[in-house]
């Protein structure tokens, strides 16, 4: 019974890895294709289906540690997929006017080759059982550009949406109510900015130890 | 006696050892460390040595306990391993500063007027309720204050200084953030009778707690032994950590009156610590009074919130 369970659990996650892949390599060819063909103002209508899908998806990570399918932590899952659905969600679908700046271009390719590395290294090791060297590598290297890429545009965004957020008054709730409660979409968009300040380091040096353990490791073995 | 002191990496941190009589203790042994390092006793952690790969559980040597206890056989040396805590602080004053910010903070959002830089021109209108509240806090956390002084008893240990800065955080956030709504220009107060439910309530329960804190003081024997005891009377006998319960459901009477998302958000943090130091609390409770060899077998009771849990 433990064996089926194993499994279905090896079968459901690589699925689930090569589903996901699938997705940001569709975001990643509409990406150079439109910026190929007609410029970046046009790149996040082109790739906005498929990022959606492939970007929400990834809450199903946080599941699959909270369940203990994986061993990933939650404490580093959340955090980063909080972040990206802040801007696939609050920013870039919440505010069109957003959309049409080059940062959108350098964002989705720091995440659609990101997240093409790691849900093929993912893949493979759930549906193989191993995974190529030149993998291994590529997962734990490639992120020491593509996170400062990736943050200084998700950090970009943020700041370009500042003026249309306070304009628009979006999701804001205002006093008085009878649970005497508000929120400053506005103010609440600056502190998540804050946020990156402290929370950058911290997963870049987390990454970091990741690299020199898993490295280390195969170069033992 | 001769002692050799070590850091966990092996190198030795007082040049020499240390010699002493044989009839020294643990307290000894730290005052000798601390003349020849300058690391007063409470941020000094010493252990036995463990061996290299095994996955026991170093000693901790008791402050109280002779040497020769750690010794083995008739050996005339010892060694150490000796850790620095980093600078500490009492438990008193730690829950002074947590306790004191909340109490001067609060009266400031409803005496002062800070609205105005948050963009709330013109007179503000306080309803009986804000003042109300305003009595509640500052009779909880005065109590609190006194507490700390007068009632209860705290251990040996001190506290790491980076838990005054950490915990004042907590507090101080979350009574700015109450403050602030509760105090608003903009509050809507719930009606007469919520309002003293919700205060009423509170009340018993604060003094119910401050009665369970006289019952943990009085736990402590004469002689101010350490040791756990099983706490019997009032709530305790239904509740093993009845001072949290009645800690809960005081800010539940206040959230009642007052009704501010922020309060209910500050409850539900509050009562995620507490239910965590409560299991923790109980578990040792069970193990240490299992009805074996002569112990007092622990009794049937919820853990901090019947009949949830």
């Amino acid at each position: 019974m433990a064996g089926f369970f194993s499994l279905l659990r090896r079968l459901y996650l690589s699925l689930y890895n090569w589903t996901v892949l699938f997705g940001w390599c569709q975001v990643l060819y509409f990406v150079l294709k439109t910026l190929n063909e007609s410029g970046h103002q046009h790149v996040y209508s082109a790739a906005e289906k498929p990022l959606h899908y492939a970007q929400s998806a990834a809450v199903l990570e946080i599941l699959h540690g909270l369940v203990g399918l994986v061993r990933s932590p939650v404490t580093a899952t959340l955090p980063q997929i909080s972040s990206r659905l802040f801007l696939v969600w609050g920013i870039l679908w919440s505010f069109p006017e957003t959309r049409s700046h080059v940062l959108v271009t350098s964002l989705l390719i720091s995440w659609s080759i990101t997240e093409i590395i790691r849900y093929s290294f993912f893949g493979f090791k759930e549906t193989f059982g191993f995974t190529p060297s030149w993998l291994l590598w590529l997962r734990y290297s490639s992120f020491l550009v593509l996170y400062p890429t990736g943050i200084s545009s998700e950090v970009g965004l943020i700041y370009i949406a500042l003026p249309f957020i306070k304009a628009s008054g979006k999701y804001c709730i205002r006093m008085p109510n009878k649970w005497n409660s508000s929120f400053d979409y506005f103010y609440a968009a600056i502190v998540a900015m804050g946020i990156y300040v402290p929370g950058s380091p911290h997963l870049y040096t987390y990454m970091l130890a990741q690299r020199k353990k898993a490295l280390s490791k195969s170069k033992r073995e | 006696m001769k002692v050799t002191v070590v850091s966990r990496s092996g190198r030795e941190v007082v040049k020499g050892g240390i010699e002493l009589s044989d009839s020294a203790t643990v307290a000894d042994l730290q005052e000798a460390i601390h003349k020849r390092t300058k690391k007063y006793p409470s941020r000094q952690r010493l252990t036995l040595p463990v061996q290299p790969g095994s996955k026991e559980r170093p000693v901790v040597l008791n402050y109280k306990k002779s040497l020769k206890d750690y010794t083995i056989g008739n050996s005339e040396t010892l060694t150490v391993v000796f850790k620095d805590l980093g600078p500490q602080v009492s438990y008193r004053t730690l829950f002074f500063c947590e306790y004191l910010g909340p109490l001067l903070l609060y009266p400031v959002f409803y005496y002062l007027p800070v609205y105005q830089y948050f963009g709330y021109k013109g007179e503000r209108v306080i309803h009986p309720v804000q003042t109300y509240a305003l009595y509640y806090w500052c009779f909880h956390y005065a109590k609190r204050i006194l507490e700390t002084f007068f009632v209860h008893c705290f251990s040996h240990a001190t506290s790491p200084l980076s838990n005054v800065f950490r915990n004042c955080a907590y507090y101080w956030t979350f009574g700015s953030y109450i403050a602030y709504y509760v105090n608003h220009p903009l509050y809507t107060p719930v009606n007469d009778l919520q309002m003293k439910i919700g205060f009423g309530f509170g009340i018993l329960c604060q003094i119910s707690n401050f009665y369970c804190h006289i019952i943990l003081k009085n736990l402590r024997s004469p002689g101010g032994e350490g040791g756990y005891q099983i706490p019997r009377g009032f709530l305790f006998n239904i509740v093993t950590c009845a001072n949290y319960t009645t800690e809960i459901y005081q800010w539940l009477g206040f959230n009642i009156a007052t009704q501010t998302v922020a309060g209910y958000i500050f409850l539900v943090v509050a009562t995620f610590i507490m239910t965590n130091w409560a299991l923790a609390k109980h578990r040792r409770l069970k193990k240490l009074f299992d009805g074996k060899e002569g112990r007092p077998r622990y009794p049937r009771r919820w853990v901090i919130l019947p009949p949830f849990l």
